[in-house]
């Protein structure tokens, strides 16, 4: 194994609007290694291996191959490069077949102008043949599991000369199973004398794998080790790190009966995965409960179910003893369900809408705000103008588009739009998402508030200081199950360790 | 390349990081928010329309014609030099016999024209109005033709029946009836679009052609609505004088301008309450710039899908139904086959942005075209009338097709960039 | 072309040799065969008059599609049903008329004949709409790229004298407003729609503009025939029982969308660029990512449609008609579109769903023979009847290419 590194990217910096997305960072990669980079959402993984894959250019920094410095410039010249990408949400035609998609644009012919589709499903045979990956050539992509699917990604990249893989979070998609049929297939192509770098965020995995391991966080390096010796409360205190924590005061909560209860949920994706396993909790008046765990691991689907967008395939859901359990968004919001969505542009606000129609969205079919199918405007722009002092809205009047608002604003709108609802339960969703420290303190104090006026509060985050600093009680989702319990006074490394599949109990 | 990046990324952006504020937002108003502002501006619409007739009129000059005469018999032929005669006349009161003092002569050769050309305004305004409640759903209704036919059979099968029924119940009921009809034909396509989502485009485009068909059956030769007394002509029975509608400029029987005029108005008055006044109308706006936010509230997307599209059907249908009952008074498979109001009505549409306002005067603008370039109006010697109602269907196309490039946009946009080098 | 013919053969025994005989899927194809078949005994030559029999044929038919249906095959099934049902009702139709109107009304070989004489122009402009929509830009200006194609074919002819002349300047009329399609598709990203509508009125317009301009009332002279687009006369045929007065004097351009039709199936299912204009059409992101110039493969499947639809719009005018009125397509090119929906966007179905509709435009057009205009009327209304069932029930919705009506953002 030769020492020197095939590749490195050196000193790379990328700048977004508002967002330094990789800082100075330097990675190396070696021939025929498993190189890890760990880190959670928004730590910038991906935003350097689209650098890499050719997608963006670096605003600094380097990229060497062998030593020399090359400019990739666009995804072709990566894939000449020998860089080939296992993109998370994959890049195949699901009606064409296996082979159509591996020989996409360098296909073999017969007499110069006929596919030899013969040719190409020989060389895709014998391709995966040779690297231990088992696919049907002539299969479709829509009618193959989704592991399947992947290992044709996988070829997809070999068939074009990769010498280096990226593959980016590939387990997120997998079975257990398979994700260990991958690792296999990994270790295939280690001996052959492919190099890999491996996106994360399971330790488990990482260590399991991997031969060094890169840790980023918030667009930095934190450090580069190597697997051997490493443990996971060692890189869960890398990728969380200690942060001064904002946290807010309150008074001890005082939980009454449950007002949310949960059982034995199970939620299937649109792709028939089964995202989230029979959980089960409550969340009960006077308290907030806290969901942690990495971005995919099932809370979207979980909140989709209870705020009635999404089929529930097994279980209960009841707010105060009523079920919801696959109702309609409408009678959830009836039964006294609030929900502060994650993607306030997309399930949030109406953009083009003015601040008073989005403060009105759920409440315009009802009186005061309207009469016997008339809106009444008068009612509705007094309302708009409370909510929008109260929740000290900037930006705009009341008739002004949500769109126009900083992302700050917007959310308070949505906020004051289900906190006036008076919800039994508020589901508060990545609420401080993209906001700057006031904002972040003015939505936490507002939920605080309403947990002490006698709400039950589910707040799902990302950010671990947000969950442990607002939350009664914690909960970790893993691949869709809930792996722990906790008092808000646990450490951030045992949480980072349960959000990434380490099994460690509170006390 | 530096300007791809922004694209490729918005896709793993929006996983990732929130864009902040762009700095234009909070000043001068962005591109964007022109869009959002598009409704209440008429720069773009205004703009478009000058640069389909400049088209327009460079087809005339390369073919031989002098585009600034054509343009002005065209003019003329509309009738809307009429508000430019300023004098001093006497004017009948309609529907008496008292006269009063007027500033304008209304018998004079430009208000006969005038008269003309709001007769064609009227069922524009209404198949119009169908595009843009539909649109206003987030909905293509290209079915407004089938539905104005609808309307318009319905109306002649009422209005051929019940000959000796009060005037204004015969009128009312029929207008009510043939109204409803086209809600339903409409429906089809909403129903379709609400439960197995299937493109609005392609049913109401086969809604067309259907009904066109189905019409050309039922007037033509041996067609059950044909009219008995004249069996070897293929048309339909006349409708009864109690249902047509009075009317109350110019000659009845010169084709004058009958109250369907006024219906139209009244209901680009309603629509815009329904749009912006009622619950329904906002749960149809929320539905069309969002539907995935309008369900997350509660909102049914596939109910307003329904119920937008058969408003907007309905729409349409009363066009026909004030076109029967107005001036046409029969239809027969020729008729219904050279009948393109529908998509006249989806030019004013999209040239209006779909506001009551704007369809309003999208509409004026190509009912006067449409009437300026007809035979009737138009001076053989100065152009061909059959050149001259090509001309307006290309100018019709010109404007479809410059509406989209959104050149009200374009504008701010260019002068903001000269602003900011 | 030893290397097509084995393709071909290859092509039609694995549709025969993977076809398996007692498949739902089969049961369900012998439940439509059975559905025509109870209309088709009622007809001539074999005049069946007792009602029994069409009905216990089309009650089979009916049989096999449900149980297709209960075995998840809702297409074929439904279909099978659909067809049972319309067969049975045809068949009680035919039953109640008499004899000689049967007779007149149903000559075979009349009837196909002017089927292909119908349908030839809807194949031309639905493959043209194949490549364009495989390449996820939905076209709608199919009825006014027909219309162009059709005036100025007759127009070049008119004024060269030459068919070749006048089909070459026919394509390039439909190219330059394709190309306007593709521009305002691809570059500016208006609504594909919105577009399509608006090419449809232009091109009514300018054609007509265009007539008048320059034949005014006298309308195009008559000797256009003369110089049309010949008719293929296959004299040893002629003679034959049936096929010769069908094939034995078909019009070059008939033959011709045999062959585009068989070209355009190898094209987009058998050659590398077919690859590529699928992928673009399906996702286009994964296509660019591999390389595939998403924009330059759209601008060609454009422009390549006008030109293919201006093909059938003149033959309609040089090589059938002879002549050209305004309008004179008359929402052809709709049925056009119609038929390349109902064939689900493949060449062959998109055939079969062009030679069913140009059948009911010649059923159309031999009914008022013994039963009265009117009914030829209504008949006009199937194509789109039967693409409004098919679009709401059997089909059902994404169907087409998964891209399809999208603009692409890059570069």
């Amino acid at each position: 194994m030769a020492d020197a590194p095939l590749l490195e990217l050196r000193g790379i910096t990328k700048r977004f609007p508002g967002v330094l997305a990789n800082d100075d960072v330097s990675v190396d990669l070696r021939r025929g290694e498993v190189h890890a980079l760990l880190g959670e959402n928004g730590a910038g993984k991906s935003t350097l291996m689209n650098i890499l894959y050719g997608l963006y250019t670096p605003d600094e920094g380097q990229i060497l191959l062998e030593g020399k410095p090359v400019e990739l410039g666009s995804t072709k010249g990566a894939i000449e490069a020998g860089i080939g990408m296992v993109h998370q949400h994959f890049m195949l035609i699901p009606v064409m077949t296996v082979a159509e998609n591996i020989v996409l644009a360098i296909e073999p012919r017969r007499r110069g102008v006929l596919l030899d589709y013969d040719a190409a499903s020989k060389r895709v045979r014998e391709l995966s043949e040779r690297y231990g990956l088992a696919v049907d050539p002539d299969a479709r992509i829509d009618r193959i599991t989704v592991g399947q699917q992947q290992r044709v990604e996988i070829l997809k990249a070999l068939y074009r000369g990769a010498e280096i893989l990226i593959l980016d979070e590939p387990t997120a998609v997998l079975t257990p199973q398979e994700a260990q049929e991958l690792f296999e297939i990994m270790r295939a192509l280690k001996g052959q004398g492919k190099s890999i770098i491996f996106i994360s965020h399971k330790l488990n995995e990482v260590l399991e794998i991997a031969d060094r391991i890169t840790t980023l966080r918030r667009g930095v390096v934190v450090d580069t080790i190597a697997a051997e010796g490493a443990t996971e409360e060692g890189l869960a205190r890398m990728m969380v790190g200690r942060e001064v924590l904002l946290r807010v005061d309150k008074t001890p909560a005082k939980p009454a009966g449950p007002l949310l209860q949960v059982e034995d949920v199970t939620v299937i994706d649109d792709r028939g995965l089964e995202m989230v396993r029979e959980v089960s909790f409550d969340v009960r008046a006077g308290e907030i409960v806290g969901l942690a765990g990495v971005d995919g691991n099932g809370q979207s689907e979980l909140i989709d179910a209870i705020a009635g967008l999404r089929h529930v395939k097994e279980g209960r859901i009841s707010v105060e003893g009523a079920d919801i359990t696959n109702a309609t968004a409408k009678t959830a919001l009836e039964a006294g369900i609030g929900h502060v969505p994650e993607d306030r542009h997309r399930r949030g606000l109406v953009l083009p809408f003015s601040l008073t129609e989005n403060l009105a969205l759920h409440g315009y079919r009802y009186a005061p705000n309207s009469r016997r199918g008339f809106l009444n405007l008068r009612t509705m722009a007094q309302r708009a103008r409370r909510l929008l002092r109260e929740f000290d809205v900037r930006g705009g009047t009341p008739l002004t588009p949500a769109g126009s608002l900083s992302g700050g604003n917007q959310q308070k709108v949505v906020l004051a739009r289900e906190i006036d609802g008076a919800p039994k339960v508020l589901i508060a969703a990545q609420p401080t998402r993209g906001l700057d420290v006031g904002a972040i303190e003015f939505v936490h104090r507002r939920l605080v508030e309403q947990r002490d006026s006698g709400r039950a509060v589910f707040l799902v985050s990302l950010e671990l200081e947000e969950i442990l600093s607002l939350s009664d009680r914690i909960l970790v989702i893993y691949e869709g199950r809930i792996v722990g319990e906790f008092p808000p006074t646990v450490s951030e490394e045992e949480l980072g360790l349960a959000m990434t599949g380490g099994r460690k109990e509170a006390a | 390349m530096s300007d791809g990046d922004q694209n490729h990324g918005d896709e793993l952006l929006s996983e990732e990081f929130e864009e902040a504020p762009r700095p234009s937002d909070e000043g001068m108003p962005g591109v964007r928010m022109t869009f959002f502002r598009q409704a209440r501006g008429f720069v773009g619409p205004l703009l478009t329309t000058v640069v389909a007739f400049f088209v327009g009129g460079l087809v005339v000059l390369v073919t031989g014609h002098n585009p600034l005469k054509v343009y002005k018999a065209i003019f003329e032929g509309t009738g809307l030099n009429w508000f430019f005669q300023i004098g001093s006349h006497s004017a009948r009161i309609p529907f008496s016999t008292a006269h009063m003092w007027f500033p304008w002569d209304t018998s004079s050769i430009a208000a006969e024209n005038l008269q003309q050309t709001l007769l064609l305004t009227a069922p524009i305004i209404l198949t119009g109005l169908a595009v843009a409640f539909a649109f206003r759903c987030g909905l293509f209704n290209i079915g407004g033709q089938g539905q104005y036919l609808v309307g318009s059979y319905f109306a002649i099968w009422l209005g051929t029946s019940f000959v000796h029924m009060n005037p204004f119940f015969h009128v009312t009921l029929t207008i009510v009836i043939a109204t409803l009809a086209g809600a339903a034909y409409a429906g089809i396509a909403g129903i379709l679009k609400a439960t197995v989502g299937a493109h609005e485009v392609i049913s109401t485009i086969m809604l067309n052609w259907i009904a066109i068909w189905v019409g050309s059956y039922l007037f033509g030769a041996g067609g059950p609505l044909q009219n008995k007394l004249q069996p070897e002509i293929p048309i339909s029975g006349d409708v009864a004088d109690g249902a047509k509608l009075p009317v109350f400029w110019g000659l009845k029987l010169l084709q004058g301008l009958s109250i369907g005029i006024f219906i139209a108005i009244a209901m680009l008055v309603v629509y815009w309450i329904i749009i912006n006044r009622t619950t329904l109308g906002f749960a149809v706006r929320a539905v069309g710039f969002n539907p995935e936010a309008a369900r997350a509230s509660g909102i049914s997307v596939a109910r307003n899908y329904f119920v937008a599209m058969a408003i907007a059907g309905g729409f349409a249908a009363l066009g026909g139904a004030v076109d029967v009952l107005g001036w046409e008074f029969r239809l027969g498979p020729g008729d219904i086959q050279n009948s393109s109001i529908g998509f006249i009505g989806l030019a004013a549409a999209l040239l209006g942005r779909n506001t009551a306002v704007g369809v309003g005067f999208a509409s004026l603008l190509f009912g006067s075209l449409i009437n300026g370039t007809s035979g009737r109006q138009l001076d053989p010697s100065i152009f061909a009338p059959e050149l001259a109602g090509n001309l307006a269907t290309i100018i019709q196309g010109l404007v479809i097709l410059f509406v989209g490039i959104n050149l009200g946009g374009i504008l701010v946009w260019w002068r903001k960039r000269r602003a900011s080098s | 072309m030893a290397e097509t013919e084995s393709l071909l053969v290859t092509a039609v025994t694995a549709r025969l040799g993977g076809f398996q005989w007692t498949s739902a899927r089969a049961v369900g194809a012998y439940g439509i065969g059975f559905g025509v078949l109870a209309f088709w005994l009622t007809l001539p030559p074999l005049h069946t008059r007792t009602t029994a029999v069409p009905v216990v044929v089309g009650i089979l038919a009916i049989a096999c599609g449900i149980f297709a249906l209960a075995r998840e095959e809702r297409r074929v099934g439904g279909g099978a049903i659909a067809a049972g049902v319309l067969g049975i009702g045809l068949a009680l139709v035919a039953v109640q008329s008499s004899v000689p109107h049967l007779n007149q009304v149903v000559v075979w070989s009349a009837l196909f004949s002017a089927t292909l004489v119908y349908s030839t122009p809807l194949l031309y402009a639905a493959i043209g709409g194949l490549y364009c929509e495989r390449s996820g830009v939905v076209n709608v200006a199919l009825e006014g790229m027909l219309l162009t194609g059709a005036y100025f074919g007759i127009w070049a002819d008119d004024f060269s004298h030459s068919w070749v002349v006048a089909l070459l300047v026919a394509m390039l009329a439909g190219a330059a407003l394709a190309s306007i399609h593709a521009v305002w598709s691809i570059h500016f990203k208006v609504d594909q729609i919105i577009t399509g509508t608006a090419l449809n009125f232009l091109a009514l317009g300018i054609t007509g503009y265009l007539f008048i301009q320059h034949y005014g009332d006298a309308g195009t002279p008559g000797n256009i025939a003369d110089y049309g687009i010949p008719d293929i006369h296959i004299n040893f045929i002629k003679s034959w029982p049936f096929i010769g007065p069908i094939f034995g004097q078909l019009n070059l351009m008939i033959w011709l969308s045999f062959l585009l039709l068989i070209g355009t199936w190898l094209f987009v299912f058998r050659t590398p660029f077919g690859l590529r204009l699928r992928s673009v059409g399906e996702h286009p992101r994964a296509a660019d990512t591999v390389g595939i110039s998403v924009y330059k493969t759209r601008y060609i499947a454009v422009i390549s449609s006008g030109a293919i639809a201006a093909l059938g719009g003149a033959y309609l005018s040089t090589g059938f008609v002879h002549s050209f009125n305004q309008n004179m397509t008359a929402g052809t090119g709709f049925i056009g579109l119609a038929a390349l929906i109902f064939g689900k966007w493949r060449p062959f179905a998109t055939w079969f769903a062009t030679l069913l509709f140009g059948f009911s435009s010649a059923l159309a057009d031999r009914l008022p023979i013994a039963y009265g205009s009117e009914w030829g009327t209504l008949f006009q209304a199937l194509p789109y009847v039967l693409t409004l069932v098919a679009v709401a029930g059997v089909i059902g919705r994404s169907i087409g290419p998964a891209a399809s009506g999208r603009p692409y953002e890059r570069q």
